[in-house]
Formats: C-alpha cells, structure tokens, sequence
C-alpha cells in the first residue's frame, strides 16, 4: 500500500493511495494515515482510484480518520473509487457518514459547500 | 460437491491469509469467475478468516485445553457458485446471527467494528452455519458469474 501526500490551494490535503486496502495494506499505512489526515486539522481529499481492494479494516481506518478530523471541526471527502471498491463501501453505507464522490474537482466542491 | 475440490490446513496467524487467498484464486481462476466474483471471495477469504485468527481460539479455554488453533478451508464449485468451508475447533460462533450495526447517522457515532460480517453478508450469495462435534463450520457461496 502506497500513500502520496499533497496539497491542494494551500488549504486542503490530498493523499492518493494505490494498492490493497485490505488488512496488511491498512496496517502499513495506519498510523501515517491517521498523523497526516488528523494532525494537520484542515480539510482532506482521499483519491481511491489506484484502490484496487478494500475491505472492512480499510474502512475502519477512513471512518476513524474522518471522526478524528471531525472532532477538530474538518471534513474528509473520497473520490475516484473503482467500481468494485465504490461496491463494498456502498455496502458498507460508509456514503452516508463519508462523502464519496466521482473526481477531484467534486470532492473540492463538496468540500466547499 | 464437484469432483475437485481444494482442501487447506491454515496456522491460526494472519500470514496464513495471504497464501489462502493465493491457493483459492489459482482454484477459481479456471472456472472463468467475474470480477465481482474474486471480489466477492478475496473479501470473504479476509474477513472470515482474520475473525477466525482474532476471536476463534482467543479465550475460553483453560491452559492445556485449548483446541489446535488450526482452520480447514475447502473450496469447490457447485451449480455456478463457489463454495467456502470454513471449520474450525475453536470458540463457538456464528457469524449469521451476530447482530449488525444499524445504519450511522453521522461520522461522530457510527461504529467502527462489525462492518466485516456486513460485507460478508452482502458479497455471498449464500450462507449457512452449524455447530457440529465441537467445530464451527461456516459455508458461503459466491456466483461465479
């Protein structure tokens, strides 16, 4: 599991993930995830489209990063999920507390409405 | 039960999951599956067996007592599908009756564990689990198509 961090307009963070998000390829990036997402305290975009695999320890590492940002009064918006991803996350009605859109530019719009 | 089936002795221990899925797929892949089918079984292959390595053989019994912390899977292709076997001598524990979360409202509240029998529950296209002589034993089905 890879994580690429960026900035987007000096204001957001963007980090592209490429790999399995399956339980070894949440646990290598965990704690680097959560450090970059919650630390910061601002705004994040999460690109899904180099996911090829998710399953429910990937989530629990989304939902627990999206909480901690929440509590630092930012949001996490997931963009670009392969359609079999985009599935299993559906499934797991992580849509309705996470939003997850189609592209970059929605999730910076989502993110500033 | 077709006339090949695949039968695997896993270590209770997550590196046993990597070489399962491997062994699985090289089963599968000639019987033409669906993307969502490897999906469908790469997810079920995680989920059912690290529960099994975190829960299964976790407490319950007394030094000494404790079953081998060994999980049998087979697999086999029946009328489309195909069919997981899960057994295992440990604690027991039916995945299918374990209660799901509700639905979160929001990022604040919703619940972090569980989520694993959800999309087990939602990816098979059957299941079905006894308890039988000691041993849990979990069968799913996944639509090859």
């Amino acid at each position: 599991m890879d994580m690429q961090v960026s900035e987007i307009g000096g204001n957001v963070t963007c980090i592209r993930l490429t790999g399995r998000l399956d339980a070894p390829g949440a646990g290598s990036i965990d704690t680097r995830f959560t450090a970059t997402v919650v630390a910061q305290a601002r705004d994040a975009v999460i690109d899904l489209s180099g996911v090829s695999f998710v399953a429910s320890m990937g989530i629990r590492l989304l939902i627990a990063s999206a909480r901690g940002l929440s509590l630092k009064g930012a949001n996490m918006v997931l963009f670009g999920a392969q359609d079999l991803v985009y599935t299993a996350l559906d499934q797991a009605a992580l849509d309705q507390i996470i939003p997850i859109v189609a592209t970059e530019s929605e999730a910076i719009a989502r993110l500033a409405g | 039960m077709g006339t090949a089936q695949l039968r695997l002795q896993l270590a209770s221990d997550l590196s046993a999951l990597e070489a399962a899925r491997l062994a699985v797929l090289d089963f599968l892949l000639p019987h033409g599956p669906s993307a969502r089918a490897v999906y469908a079984v790469e997810l079920i292959l995680e989920e059912v067996l690290s529960n099994q390595v975190k829960y299964a053989f976790s407490d319950g019994d007394a030094p000494g007592e404790r079953p081998e912390p060994r999980i049998e899977l087979t697999a086999w292709t029946e009328l489309g599908n195909l069919m997981l076997q899960f057994e295992d001598g440990g604690v027991a524990f039916d995945p299918l009756q374990a209660e799901a979360p509700l639905p979160p409202t929001s990022i604040d509240v919703a619940p972090v564990g569980g989520l694993g029998v959800v999309l087990v529950r939602k990816f098979a296209s059957s299941a079905s689990y006894q308890r039988r002589a000691g041993r849990n034993c979990l069968t799913l089905g996944v639509a090859l198509a």
